[in-house]
């Protein structure tokens, strides 16, 4: 469990210490850490992850779909 | 022997964090679509926001999960600890509520509000939204902290601790994708 916290802080922060030292093109970092981020907090602290696997798929379906409906919807 | 496959929590806590999760996945779809029609007004918008109080206020609800994890863990195997970490969690989780209510009264000090243009109506709504959410979910971890002080039973309920954990866990998701896309890539 204290791996999956460290792994999430490290992706949430990394993609905006890069924006502050003025890293341009950093959207598909930012999409690959939110479908990182999504991941663990579904399989781990939801404990998706030995639940029905409909209910699993279901779960982590949500942040994919969403990053693919943000790319397309939003022309990035 | 593989172990049995279990769904933590209650049945109609799970539609309800589908229903949820679907709300906020269409209200992403509209930010980005309003977003590539004005990408000038969404970049002069998200340089007024405050990442550093985002990032805190992330870092809040991510410490804040861990906690509710553990404490579900251990209610579970009735360890000794589950109402601290709970509370601990709760108290953490005010990071997040003070640094939104600081950065709103900083905005709206500086002449922005949900009428303002459209990225301040999307960020208004959806982060404001996003804080009833968590403004619930600190009332769940309240009430599972009394709960949970109560002293341990062989046939004590898990459900409502998984329950209210789940649903904590889903207001912090839709953060951790709600948070990058305004202030980090608007």
């Amino acid at each position: 469990m204290i791996l999956t916290l460290m792994t999430l802080i490290v992706c949430t922060a990394l993609p905006v210490l890069l924006a502050n030292v003025g890293l341009q093109g950093l959207l598909p970092l930012v999409l690959a850490m939110i479908l990182i981020k999504a991941w663990l907090v579904v399989d781990r602290f939801m404990e998706l992850r030995h639940a029905p696997r409909h209910w699993r798929w279901a779960v982590q379906a949500w942040a994919p779909m969403v990053v693919l409906a943000v790319i397309v919807a939003g022309g990035w | 022997m593989t172990r049995p496959r279990y769904l933590p929590g209650d049945l109609a806590v799970w539609l309800l964090i589908l229903a949820e999760l679907a709300v906020f996945a269409l209200l992403f779809v509209g930010f980005a679509v309003a977003r590539a029609f004005d990408p000038a007004t969404f970049a002069a918008g998200r340089a007024e926001l405050h990442p550093g109080v985002g990032l805190a206020s992330t870092l809040s609800l991510i410490v804040a999960s861990y906690l509710v994890a553990t404490a579900t863990v251990g209610y579970r195997l009735g360890r000794d600890g589950t109402a601290v970490r709970l509370w601990l969690a709760l108290l953490v989780s005010l990071a997040y509520t003070l640094g939104k209510l600081w950065e709103y009264g900083q905005l709206y000090g500086a002449g922005y509000h949900l009428g303002s243009d459209t990225f301040f109506m999307f960020y208004f709504f959806l982060t404001f939204f996003h804080f009833l959410h968590v403004v619930v979910g600190q009332g769940v971890l309240l009430a599972l902290a009394r709960k949970a002080r109560r002293p341990w039973q062989d046939d004590r309920d898990t459900n409502a601790m998984e329950s209210g954990a789940c649903y904590w866990h889903m207001v912090d998701l839709v953060w951790l994708a709600l948070f990058p896309l305004l202030y980090v890539v608007a």
